[in-house]
């Protein structure tokens, strides 16, 4: 689990091994080295400082064959890293998701050791990738619309870590990424300046405390920074040595929360007047931060009976989809639209873009959101556009319309609500009729039908909590007709950045998240996505998280193999090479034997369909008592 | 102009149906076919068995009515040079795909049947249904 090794012989780490000189990237941003000191610049001068080799000694440490040190300083009685753990305790920070690293040993002892040992808030969390730890923080914000930390290990990590923060960034959710860095005794190949450099063009938010009292402010700061519209990944930056310093009778400073842009009082009145006085409103709900909106959304539809559009099938925290209200209602000729983190036709309240942080784009990578869209964007505003957090502003609108209704009103608000529940219903059904008949063909066909994977799963899930976790736009998004969608976290969406390596760290994260709150994680998991960091079947296994894995085998990186299909039929050179380069084959890839070298239940490859069902029984059962499965089933390619 | 749009589709029908009485019987080898269909991929939008993203099973798409017409849809789109990746139909050009081989094709193609159970028979999807209906 450390790096301390109980070998006899030494051998090198994969970080040592990094630290031959393959980090050229991060060069630039590397402190000067013994060389450098010997031969000063002058300002101004280009720097093309050489990477030294790691010394014998630094060597020694990093593969953990270094004797102690002679004189060593007595350990601090009260180390600053456990008033660090407080603070993430006091923030109710429930995991620290890390694969470890020798620049925070002092941070990590306390989290596991601060308090009643084990300690478990917030419990240690072992990944077995970088990436995979940030993808698992990205999936439970996703889930519960609050952050966790990925702890990483200094230039060398947070490089892993760099392609899950840039799609949690995208996918804006909260989530503090702490960056262990050590300049007296470490790798100069592992540590830099400005470490935060390295993803600063795709977070919110950086800092780097210099000691015990700025560190736990930071951590709060970086809680709030996180959590406040836009929503984004944050980075502290944490010095190992500080964690080691005795804190004496410092204490944990007060917390406060942030405060969220709300619209004003005034503007909430022009909405509550809007949907007040129109004989059919309209309300269109977008993905708002926490639960806590949609239950305010609710409240609001309801108080005056406008039919709701949700985005519950495209992402979490939106409307329930199966709301009496949810659907076109007894009309589309809505006479006042209003937008809750979407565009609206009469008024709109959406939370600030991303897009604003343009400034933060300090190294000028340029690219993604970060930079106005390559592809004009259509005009979607409204007459009454507001810019701030719907979820926090629903309150003020939800009170200044209940001023606005009187007897009258809410006769008319009942009448209507009883005319959208029922077309709203009729509507559902007629839609399910037309959806389960499109499911039928290619139902006995082998390999397995996507749509019938779907299909024979949702009677074993029904009554269950449960949350589909992975992107389902590869797999048909056949939950989309057929299951429904009612909770904040029914479905976490998909891949923010349209980047694989996603599904399995997300939903390891969001099975994080369902541990303890009786609660089952689905990931119907692509095969081309599962081989990016596969590690992350382990950690559920190590943690006992309910996930439920089935895989997508269809034994290829299906999309690129039609676009090469394509590219090699124009040019008449041969469309049966396209499986060069993008499928799975010679040899295919066995992963229920995979998982089960990972320990995780698995059973599989399953390809007759008539095995299906019962195997997914299996596999609910096993993640409805705790246990991660996972089902290999080859299938159709979409 | 709708009608002569009109005219223009009867008479393509027309002669699409005149092609298909005058190509016979399948001259192709559905054993071939069959390797040929998974060498190019083609299952990479007609599923294995015929059903994906395009249905082609039960000789659902028109262009199965002969293997002519057949061939020459599968020609129609040398021309083309996309700038965005697509997944739409290929070309088959004559070079890398031979009017045998896809004769081959066609015949396997043409032995593809989907046979499904009606919705009342498939317990998972009858379930949805009545659940919605009865408000579960």
């Amino acid at each position: 689990m450390t790096k301390k090794s109980d070998e006899n012989k030494p051998r090198i780490s994969r970080r040592a091994f990094l630290g031959t000189g393959a980090a050229a990237g991060a060069a630039s941003m590397l402190p000067a080295g013994p060389g450098a000191q010997a031969a000063p610049q002058a300002a101004g001068e280009a720097t093309n400082a050489k990477v030294s080799p790691p010394s014998p000694e630094q060597m020694a440490r990093e593969v953990g064959s270094a004797l102690p040190p002679s004189l060593v300083e007595r350990a601090a009685q009260r180390p600053g890293s456990d008033l660090m753990v407080q603070v993430l305790r006091d923030l109710e920070i429930e995991y620290v998701v890390s694969n470890p690293g020798s620049s925070f040993e002092g941070l990590q002892e306390s989290i596991i050791n601060y308090g009643e040992i084990p300690n478990v808030m917030p419990e240690f969390i072992t990944a077995l990738h970088e990436e995979s730890a940030v993808d698992m923080a990205h999936g439970y914000a996703r889930s519960e619309g609050k952050p966790i930390c990925a702890l990483i290990q200094g230039t060398i990590g947070l490089q892993h870590a760099s392609m899950a923060i840039y799609q949690a960034f995208l996918g804006q959710v909260p989530m503090i990424v702490l960056v262990g860095r050590e300049d007296k005794h470490f790798l100069q190949q592992h540590t830099a300046d400005d470490v935060a450099a390295l993803v600063r063009p795709f977070t919110k938010w950086d800092t780097h405390p210099q000691n015990i009292e700025e560190t736990l402010d930071a951590l709060q700061e970086a809680y709030r920074q996180s959590i406040t519209p836009p929503c984004a990944p944050v980075v502290v930056i944490m010095d190992g040595h500080i964690g080691k310093e005795e804190a004496g009778d410092l204490r944990v400073p007060a917390y406060y929360p942030p405060v969220i842009p709300t619209i004003t009082e005034r503007q909430a009145d022009k909405i509550a007047a809007g949907l007040a006085s129109a004989s059919n409103p309209r309300i269109s709900v977008g993905r708002f931060r926490t639960p806590a909106g949609i239950d305010s959304a609710v409240e609001l539809a309801e108080l005056v009976g406008a039919s709701t559009d949700s985005r519950s099938t495209s992402g979490p925290m939106s409307f329930p989809q199966t709301h009496p209200l949810t659907g076109p209602g007894v009309s589309t000729e809505y006479d006042f639209e209003l937008g809750l983190e979407v565009p609206g036709a009469q008024a709109s309240v959406t939370g600030p873009h991303l897009r604003t942080l343009d400034d933060r784009d300090l190294v000028g990578i340029n690219f993604g959101n970060i930079r106005p869209p390559v592809r004009p964007t259509p005009d979607t505003s409204g007459d009454f556009d507001l810019t701030a957090d719907a979820e926090a502003s629903l309150p003020l609108i939800i009170e200044a319309t209940k001023k606005r209704l009187n007897g009258q009103a809410k006769n008319a608000i009942a009448a209507r609500t009883v005319s959208h529940t029922k077309a709203n219903r009729d509507n559902r059904i007629a839609g399910l009729r037309e959806a389960v008949e499109s499911k039928r063909p290619g139902w006995n066909g082998s390999p397995v039908s996507l749509a019938r994977i779907y299909a024979e799963l949702w009677p074993l899930i029904k009554d269950l909590d449960w949350c589909l976790a992975s992107p389902s736009i590869f797999s048909g998004r056949h939950h989309v007709d057929l299951w429904d969608h009612d909770r904040p976290y029914s479905y976490l969406g998909v891949y923010p950045a349209a980047a694989l390596g996603y599904a399995l760290g997300a939903s390891t994260g969001a099975a994080l998240a369902a541990k303890g709150r009786d609660r089952i994680v689905i990931n119907i998991q692509g095969d081309g996505d599962f081989n990016y960091s596969p590690g992350s079947v382990w950690t559920a296994a190590h943690h006992n998280l309910p996930i439920l894995t089935i895989m997508h085998n269809n034994r290829a990186y299906h999309m690129e193999l039609m676009y090469l299909q394509f590219m090699a039929g124009v040019r008449g050179r041969g469309t049966d090479r396209a499986e060069i380069g993008t499928t799975f084959r010679d040899p295919y890839i066995n992963y229920a034997k995979l998982a089960e070298g990972y320990g995780v239940k698995s059973e599989g490859p399953i390809s007759d369909p008539n095995e299906l069902s019962a195997a997914l029984a299996r596999g609910v059962e096993s993640v409805s008592n705790g246990e991660p499965y996972l089902i290999d089933v080859l299938t159709q390619p979409r | 102009m709708k009608n002569i749009r009109s005219s223009v589709a009867l008479v393509s029908v027309c002669s699409v149906l005149l092609v298909a009485t005058a190509a016979g019987q399948d001259s192709g080898d559905t054993d071939n076919g069959k390797q040929l269909y998974f060498d190019h991929a083609c299952y990479s939008c007609h599923g294995y068995g015929g059903i994906g993203r395009r249905n082609i099973a039960n000789n659902a798409s028109g262009i199965l009515v002969s293997e002519e017409v057949f061939i020459t849809y599968l020609r129609a789109r040398a021309d083309q040079n996309p700038q965005f990746p697509t997944q739409t139909m290929p070309n088959y050009a004559a070079s890398s795909l031979s009017d045998d081989d896809a004769r081959d094709i066609y015949a396997f193609i043409r032995t593809l049947k989907d046979d499904p159970p009606e919705v009342d028979d498939i317990p998972a999807l009858k379930g949805i249904l009545e659940d919605a209906e009865t408000g579960l």
